[in-house]
């Protein structure tokens, strides 16, 4: 009869059980899971004092859970416990638990006194074992969801590893400044390999000062990431300058752990990553100012095309013609020939130490001067101090201008010379004699000592032939670096002296051209020739 | 500054409004884990927008106050949300459980 009593109330309490572990089960954590356990006994029990311990292994001790008036010392009645359940008869706790779990810890269960302070009954006895096998079956199903949502967060942060490192190199391929790319890259790095903080340092050389730092979370100290115990590091050089990558700190839900060889493979991914960014930075930097360059080149070839004449005037009783066929890399060369009225005429030929942008704005200056000074009539040498002194003061020293400049009254046939610097400029006389006209003084720009220039006096006779050039001629090299020489020059001049002026011109610069053979033409030709009919 | 994270709570209505600045790594984690302790609330609209990065331990805290928030069936709501925070929640599955708004305004709305 008693045995059908007892059936009864366990089987009405069979939906309780089965309600205890769904609470148990849906836990949100082991503190959780042990205080809904706590609170079945004490509805099921009627309990009033009950107290719950748990312990990670054997060797550890007894944890207590929730209580607030426990006194350790009762700790006693569980290690004294072989057995899984003892049972006391007039002592402070009615029972007393060690319940081994499926993780292979503990829990510990005092149970004081009922709500009426009965001692426990049979029928409590049986409650008491069939809620602690859903203990332990609920904490089994407990640990296993929580393996179960650990392994979906696990494979979930690897996904997130993969796809944070490929958006982190599209990023870092976008930034417009160093700092911002850095900022990012540690970011990332922080991100992926939960580091606490991190520091990129740039050092140029073997400098140990660093001559960009920046750190994350921005504002730490760097020093405090350096000196840390857990820290990884990776590091590359490119163009002299080193980049030291350093995580600190590798974070967990239990406290600082050290660095894994994902993390250092991570870091090292990531550097990589920062590298190539420069380096494109770098080569796009160099291909931009290689085009800026260029750029300038062809406005600085323009501006000069622009100062040499597209057409020389005709002088009564002369032949004249020139040309200047300029480099790749814009040259310094200049020729002219200005008419100044009367049937005068100035005959200008000038090279400008050095190529590029310097040089074509020289040589604008030296244009724009003489077009102001011719105005003025000014003798000849005094003209050439003047621009000696402007082109010194307006170049730096390593700028200077060969100059030759003659003032020809077509009337008469005298030439008013002077010659600065520049290669010694030949006439020959119809007879066959050859003058070399170098009477003049240093280049222009060279020094402002105040040494006079030298004029000279000639006169073109009918027949005279005046030939001027620049140094492209002569130093035209093939491709065994031998020069077209000076020699061959004036041997083609005299031999051709007589051929109409423009044919002549032709013909010096194709004779350059059959010299040099298709080698790159390293500097500018100029050449204008005055022949007295 | 020294990379400290802070965290500011508002209470609005039937809500919390939390206000996050810094990196949330473990000890952001720890520091919204015992607000949520201390203050067992329904419903939460997180303001993330002074917060650009997050690791995973951040997330895993994130997680459980997702959890937290379910099981009293109640709502969580991110604001201000970093592209690059954005596509990590996607990834680790925190919108399965909880929303994004645009707006503050949205996100009471939501919750009203």
């Amino acid at each position: 009869m008693e045995q059908n009593l007892l059936v009864e109330k366990l089987s009405l309490q069979a939906e309780s059980f089965q309600e205890g572990f769904k609470l148990l089960t849906q836990s949100d954590s082991l503190k959780g899971i042990f205080k809904n356990f706590g609170n079945l006994l004490r509805t099921n029990l009627m309990i009033t004092d009950l107290h719950l311990l748990h312990k990670v292994s054997p060797e550890s001790d007894w944890k207590v859970i929730g209580s607030q008036n426990f006194d350790d010392a009762d700790k006693k009645y569980l290690e004294n416990n072989k057995q899984q359940t003892t049972y006391h008869d007039g002592g402070k706790y009615n029972a007393s638990v060690v319940l081994p779990l499926t993780d292979y810890s503990y829990l510990g269960i005092l149970m004081g006194s009922k709500l009426y302070e009965e001692g426990l009954s049979d029928f409590d006895k049986i409650t008491l074992q069939i809620l602690l096998q859903v203990f332990s079956s609920a904490y089994e199903s407990f640990l296993n969801q929580k393996k179960e949502k650990q392994f979906i967060f696990d494979l979930n942060e690897k996904i997130l590893q993969l796809n944070n490192l490929i958006d982190t190199g599209i990023d870092l391929a976008k930034f417009e400044n160093q700092n911002i790319l850095f900022e990012m890259a540690l970011a990332r790095m922080v991100s992926l390999t939960n580091s606490s903080s991190a520091l990129i340092r740039v050092a140029e050389g073997n400098k140990e000062v660093a001559a960009q730092q920046v750190t994350f979370p921005p504002g730490l100290p760097a020093d405090k990431i350096l000196n840390s115990n857990y820290k990884i590091e990776s590091s590359f050089e490119f163009r002299n300058t080193l980049y030291r990558f350093v995580l600190s700190e590798k974070e967990s839900r239990k406290g600082v752990i050290e660095f894994g060889e994902l993390d250092m493979m991570l870091l090292e991914a990531i550097s990589r990553q920062v590298r190539t960014a420069i380096e494109n930075n770098f080569l796009l930097k160099e291909s931009l100012e290689k085009e800026r360059i260029e750029k300038e080149m062809l406005l600085a070839a323009s501006i000069q095309q622009k100062i040499i004449p597209e057409v020389l005037p005709v002088i009564e009783g002369y032949e004249l013609a020139g040309e200047n066929i300029p480099s790749r890399e814009v040259g310094g060369d200049y020729y002219d020939c200005i008419d100044m009225g009367n049937g005068r005429y100035a005959l200008i030929i000038a090279d400008v130490a050095g190529k590029g942008i310097a040089a074509a704005l020289l040589v604008n200056t030296l244009n724009a001067s003489l077009y102001s000074y011719l105005q003025f009539n000014l003798p000849l040498t005094e003209m050439a101090d003047r621009l000696n002194k402007l082109i010194y003061n307006a170049s730096p020293p390593d700028k200077f201008i060969t100059f030759f400049m003659a003032v020809l009254d077509s009337k008469s046939g005298e030439l008013d010379v002077v010659n600065a610097g520049h290669n010694p400029i030949l006439l020959l006389r119809k007879d066959g004699r050859l003058d070399k006209i170098d009477a003049g003084g240093i280049g222009l720009g060279m020094l402002d000592l105040g040494i006079p220039y030298e004029g000279q006096k000639l006169v073109m006779n009918p027949g005279d032939k005046l030939f001027l050039y620049t140094d492209g001629i002569p130093e035209a090299m093939d491709k065994d670096e031998i020069e077209y020489s000076d020699d061959r020059m004036i041997e083609f001049f005299i031999k051709n002296a007589d051929k109409p002026a423009a044919e002549f011109i032709s013909g010096i610069v194709g004779d350059v051209s059959k010299h040099v053979n298709g080698e790159p033409q390293s500097d500018d030709i100029t050449s204008m020739i005055l022949k007295r009919t | 500054m020294d990379g400290e994270f802070n965290l500011q709570t508002e209470k609005l209505e039937n809500t919390f409004l939390i206000k996050t600045e810094g990196y949330i790594n473990n000890t952001a984690g720890e520091k919204i884990a015992q607000f949520f302790a201390e203050n067992p609330i329904k419903n939460a609209i997180f303001d993330l927008e002074k917060s650009k990065v997050i690791n995973s331990i951040g997330i895993s805290y994130l997680l459980e106050v997702i959890e937290q928030i379910n099981d009293r069936e109640g709502k969580i709501i991110f604001l201000n949300l970093d592209p690059s925070i954005e596509k990590t929640f996607k990834i680790m599955g925190l919108f399965q459980f909880s929303q994004m708004a645009d707006s503050l305004d949205s996100a009471m709305k939501e919750l009203a």
